[in-house]
This record gives C-alpha cells, structure tokens and sequence, in this order.
C-alpha cells in the first residue's frame, strides 16, 4: 500500500516588509559608519597644537573649552537598551496574540525614542557648540544631526505600528518583527556613535 | 418613474476627473509599468541634456577661449554634465527597464512597496529639477551664489534619496517574489538588478553621508570642505568607475539573458555568468576608500605590490565582470545554432562598450601613462553610460511585448543599434586619443586646440549629436510600434528550448 501523496503546502513568502526594513537599516548603517569614518579621517589630519600648558603637541581638533555632556551621551546609550527590549517586548506580545500588552510595548518604545530625541537636544543645549569656527562643530552637527533623524524615523516607524496593532491588526508579526530590528540597527550605530564622537571625542 | 429614469439610476453616469484628480493620480501613481515608462521617459530626457551638454562641451573645447558659454560657468557645466550622466541616465535608467519587467520575470503581480517606489521616482525627478534650477541660478560646483549652491547640494541630496527608495523596493522584489524560484534560477536579468540595487543601498548613503557634511559646513563654517571650489572632488568617486559599474550591471544582465535567447540554448557555465554579474559588486569598495587607486611603480617590490594590490582590487576585478559575460555569451553562440536576434545587438555592443570604458579606467589609473586629469578619464565614464544606454535598448526592444504588448521592427531596432554604437565610439574614443595629447578635463580653455586635438573635440561633440539623433530615433521606433504595431503578448525572440 502506497500512501497518498500529501498536497504541497503554500509557499512561505518571506515578509517583504522585514526584507525591506533590513535594507533600509543597511543603507542607514551605511550612512552612519560613512560619517563616522570621515570623522577619524579629519580627526586623524588634525593640525597639531601645543597644550595649555605648552607640555606637549595635541591635535587640535576638540577645543579645550568643549565639554562633551557625558551623562547625557551615556544615558541615551543605556536608553538605546531599554527601548531593543520594549520593541522585542512587543514581538513576543504579538506572538502570544497579546493585545494591550504589545500596545503598552509599543507606547514605550515610542515614549523612549522620544526620550532620546529630548536627550539629543538636552546635549546640544548643554554643549552650547557654536556652527562657526571649526571642522569639529560641522562635523559633530552633521554626524549627531544625521543620528537624531534616525532616532525620529525610529518613533515614527513605533507610531505605525503601535496604529496598526491598534486598529487590530494583530496577525502582523513581521512588521512588529522589523521594527524591533531597525531599533536594533539604531542601537548599533548608536552604539559606533556613542563610542567615536562621544567616548573617543 | 420612467424607463429612462430607472435606467439612470442603475447606471450613474461617471463624472469625469477633475483636473485636480487627474494632477495627483500622476504624483500617486501605484502602477509598476507606468513608473517604469516614467523613469525611461525622464532618463531619455536627462539623456538628451547630458548629449547636448557633451556636445556643447566639445565645442567649447574647439578653441582655447569661451566660444559659447561664459569661461566661469565651465565649471558648473562640467558637474551638471556628470550629475546628468550619473544620476540623471545611468543610476534610474535600469530602475526603470526592472520596473517594467522584473514582475512579469518573477510571475508576480506588481513590485514590494509599489507607492516607495513612485516616492522614490518623485524624489528623483524633484532632485533633478532643483539640480537644474541651482546651476541655471549660478549653484553648483564652483557656483557663486550661495543660496543656489545650497539648493544643488538639496537636489543632490533629494535626488540620492529618491534612487535609494526605488532600489529598496526592487531588491525587496527579487528577495520575496519569486515564487518559489531559487536566486540561481530567476532570469540572470533579475539576478543582475539585485546585484545593482544592493550595491546601490549600500553605496549611495555614503553619498548621502557627504552631501550632509558638505551641505552642513556650506551654510555654516566653510571651514572643513572647501567651499564650492572643492565641493565636486568629494563625490568624484560617485561620478567615476567602478561606482557606475553598479548602476550599469543590469546592462550585462540583459546581455547574459539575451546570449542564450540568440543561441537558442540553456545558457552553458550559466554559473559561470551570474559570477561575472556578482563581481560588479567589488565596485562597493569605491564607497568605501572614495578615493582613487594609481598604479605606481616602486622603489622596492613592496612598495610596488603595495600599490598594485589596491588597484588590481579597484580596476581589474571589476573588468571581469563584463568581461565574463561577454564572453560566455560568445560561448552560449559557440554552442547552440544562433539566429539574429536584434535585441542582442545592442545588448552585446553595450556590454562591449562598458568593458571598453573600465579598460579605460585602468589604463588611466596606470601611473607612468600620465592620463589622470585628461579628457580620458570623461571618455571612460561615456564609454559606461552610453553603453549602458545601448544595454537597455536591447532589454526594452526584447521585452517590448511585455511592456507595451507590441513588436518593434527589428530592421528599426538594428538601424538604432548601430547609429548608437557609431555614437559612443564617436563621443568617446576621440577623447581616449586626445587624453594621450594631453587635453586637460573639467575644463574648455587654456590649452592648445591646434592640430590634431581640434579635430578629435570636434568629432567627440559629433557623437554626441549622433546619440541626440539615436535616442530621437529610438522615441520614434517606439511611438511607430506603438500607433501601427500589431497588439501582442508573445514574445517573437523567445524559445521553447531556453529555459531561463
């Protein structure tokens, strides 16, 4: 006796929205790490300079009257964590058909993105850096400017789906899939930002 | 109530559009083949500015003062003729040729994201349009009014993000469509355009990335870049090989397809060509260093392998891809019973055009040839762009059927072929001699246009006109198909023994 031949399944399509979302994080790391290596590329040809206290030859490239806001930079980074696990906190909800918890999910993460875009505004405030004198500032401007509209795109891309999930669309985990991953991309080059700009100076 | 007033209430009458709906039924367009003949019509045109700018850049050339243009706009001219080639023809134009095809070769409905990409088409177009308006009101490279050198920077910018959204949408195409169908078994076509909208995501952010710094230290500091004056030598590497290779593998996509169809056999090594297309993508590494690689003899053997390493990886590599396709396509005439198939003609002349252009590139890059900074290096990137132009040619008239559900007349299709070819070699080998003589690029004046260089200006600004003429002929191949052609789907060129 033969067994019966078992129908073919359907064809798994990957999401088009997750294949898509992971390009446009690649073309957005892209940007980042280009930006980031221009900025060793200037630091590197800094002119050199003697100290203050005439000790030794620096480069000069950060002035010494700039102070980096470390609390903040380093704040925003643990912040970058926090708002990877709201958005798998979300995805796992959504797997579990979890309704209010993946909106409350999804609200955080949200709320946390904002946080960091008030964060990033706090640190400009606090560095008080003019946009007049030096390659550091039109640098430092460009790089963290370029970072704050990602960080803005990332809330954007939280309020989509926090809508959808909201009109009931509880079936799309690979949206909720995508977004937890370009939070995750921005965590990395945040992480590339936070390190160079901030840490290394 | 009447007859004629049920019959009214069952079949309202539809009110005409207004003029308003019909506007934005145009900027909301969510139909892959009307996006695509949107991309080739505004490429044709940007191809038309980028040909007359060639010619007039040539005529210029002719004498050594300002013939037609004011000497201070040369420059000006010179970056809207790269922006014009580059992200004007060559960048969109096979983003236009996959968004009429690459569904109908995966049997899928439409492309991911349909509405990303007529975002990314409206970018582009609005990119170029402020591109335009910047250098008409003195911006651009070495532009004196600072306002409209912020709006070139804009449009470049605008420009880069539109290309980016149209390629996002077609890589994710060819990744979640096909039906099944592994990647080594889509048309080699299909395979080449994710090979080129990859390389474009990962590319032209780093362009982006510099467009920002450039834009920011412009209206701010001036400290950093350089101003106008330096502002085109940041993105050279944009506008050179190997980047355009990028942009132009689909032209060897359409070749690889096409080989097999003229042959009338299952592409032989048909590995072998998917590994040529893939190599276009080591012209990602031009993001990365974005700066050139000269080949220079050393003192020591170190210092010699030190600097051939880097310009082998630059040069060399990216040569076997067209290089490859070429020839398993001879291989694939070699081993099945080839028919004329005059779609392939443009194709292989394209291919062969773009492998003459990266030979160009290499050669230049050679040290001791001393050719950097002369009309060379222009003629490479012509070489790339026109014969790209040509590689699309071929794809449209092949897959016309698909397109337009009509037959163009091969006899049209072979004329078009050969006056473009005659085109290219006209509009660039001049100046690969004339690079030998020493006449300087980014520049119409200064220099001696006695003799021997004069003659060759003036047959490059020749070719130039001659493409004029190719792409008006092809228009019109194309709108005379359209109006007396025969409606058909069936492809006339395809076979029942190629299984692509």
């Amino acid at each position: 006796m033969t067994a019966p031949a078992l129908a073919a399944g359907p064809v798994r399509r990957r999401s088009a929205v997750f294949v898509a979302t992971a390009f446009a994080a690649a073309g957005a790391t892209a940007l980042i790490g280009s930006m980031l290596a221009m900025w060793l590329d200037f630091r590197a040809k800094a002119p050199l300079r003697a100290s203050s206290d005439g000790a030794k030859m620096i480069k000069d490239w950060l002035k010494a009257d700039v102070a980096v806001p470390e609390v903040a930079s380093n704040t925003m980074m643990i912040t970058f964590v926090a708002v990877c696990v709201m958005a798998q906190w979300a995805v796992y909800s959504a797997r579990r058909a979890d309704r209010s918890h993946t909106i409350l999910a999804l609200s955080i993460t949200a709320a946390i993105g904002l946080a960091l875009v008030n964060a990033q505004i706090a640190l400009y405030l606090q560095m008080g850096l003019e946009l007049r004198n030096d390659a550091y500032e039109t640098l430092f401007y460009a790089v963290t400017g370029t970072m704050l509209a990602l960080i803005v795109s990332g809330v954007v891309y939280s309020l989509v789906a926090l809508f959808r999930v909201w009109a009931g669309r509880m079936g799309d985990h690979d949206v909720l899939a995508a977004h937890a991953l370009y939070w995750y991309a921005l965590g990395g080059m945040f992480l590339a930002v936070w390190f160079v700009v901030y840490v290394q100076k | 109530m009447s007859v004629a007033d049920a019959s009214s209430l069952s079949h309202p009458v539809a009110d005409e559009p207004s003029a308003v709906a019909r506007l934005a039924a145009w900027f909301t367009v969510a139909d892959h083949a009307r996006l695509g003949r949107l991309y080739l019509g505004l490429t044709g045109v940007w191809l038309l500015l980028a040909a007359v700018l060639g010619a007039l850049l040539g005529i210029e050339r002719l004498d050594s003062g300002a013939a037609l243009v004011d000497t201070g706009a040369h420059v000006q001219l010179f970056g809207l003729y790269h922006y014009a080639l580059v992200l004007g023809v060559v960048a969109p134009l096979f983003l236009g040729v996959a968004l009429l095809v690459v569904p109908a070769l995966l049997k899928a409905a439409t492309v991911s994201f349909v509405r990303l990409a007529s975002f990314g088409f409206w970018m582009w177009a609005a990119g170029g349009a402020l591109v335009v308006a910047s250098i008409l009101a003195n911006g651009g490279p070495g532009g004196g009014t600072a306002d409209a050198v912020e709006l070139y920077l804009l449009g470049l910018g605008v420009a880069i993000v539109g290309i980016l959204c149209t390629a996002v949408s077609l890589a994710a195409t060819v990744m979640t469509r096909r039906n099944g169908a592994t990647l080594d078994s889509v048309s080699v076509f299909v395979f080449a355009v994710l090979v080129s909208t990859v390389g474009i995501v990962l590319t032209m952010p780093v362009a982006l990335g510099t467009v920002i710094y450039l834009w920011v230290d412009f209206a701010n500091a001036r400290v950093a870049f350089g101003g106008t004056g330096l502002m085109a030598s940041w993105l050279a590497w944009l506008f050179d090989q190997p980047q355009s290779l990028l942009f132009a593998a689909p032209a060897l996509g359409v070749l690889g397809h096409l080989g097999a169809v003229a042959a009338r056999v299952r592409q032989p090594l048909r590995g072998g060509v998917l590994v040529g297309i893939g190599l276009s993508a080591v012209a990602v590494v031009a993001s990365v260093t974005q700066r050139s690689h000269p080949f220079a003899i050393g003192d020591t053997p170190a210092e010699t392998l030190g600097s051939f390493v880097p310009f082998a990886l630059f040069h060399l590599l990216p040569l076997l891809a067209p290089l490859i396709v070429i020839a398993l396509a001879l291989l694939a005439l070699k081993a099945g019973s080839p028919r004329l198939v005059a779609p392939f003609v443009p194709a292989f002349l394209g291919a062969g055009m773009i492998l003459t252009g990266l030979v160009g590139t290499a050669v230049q890059m050679i040290d001791a040839t001393d050719l950097q900074g002369t009309v060379f290096t222009e003629a490479a990137l012509v070489y790339v762009v026109y014969g790209s132009v040509l590689g699309a040619f071929g794809a449209v008239a092949y897959w016309s059927t698909a397109i337009w559900r009509r037959v163009l007349p091969s006899g049209a299709v072979l004329a078009v072929s050969l006056l473009g070819f005659v085109a290219v070699v006209l509009a660039a080998l001049p100046h690969y001699v004339a690079g030998f003589l020493n006449q300087p690029a980014a520049t119409a004046t200064g220099h001696d246009d006695a003799g021997l260089r004069g003659i060759l200006n003036g047959l490059s600004a020749l070719g130039h006109l001659a493409m004029v003429l190719a792409v008006l002929a092809a228009v019109a191949v194309i709108l005379g198909a359209r109006s007396r052609g025969t409606e058909t789907t069936t492809n006339p060129y395809d076979t029942a023994e190629v299984a692509q």
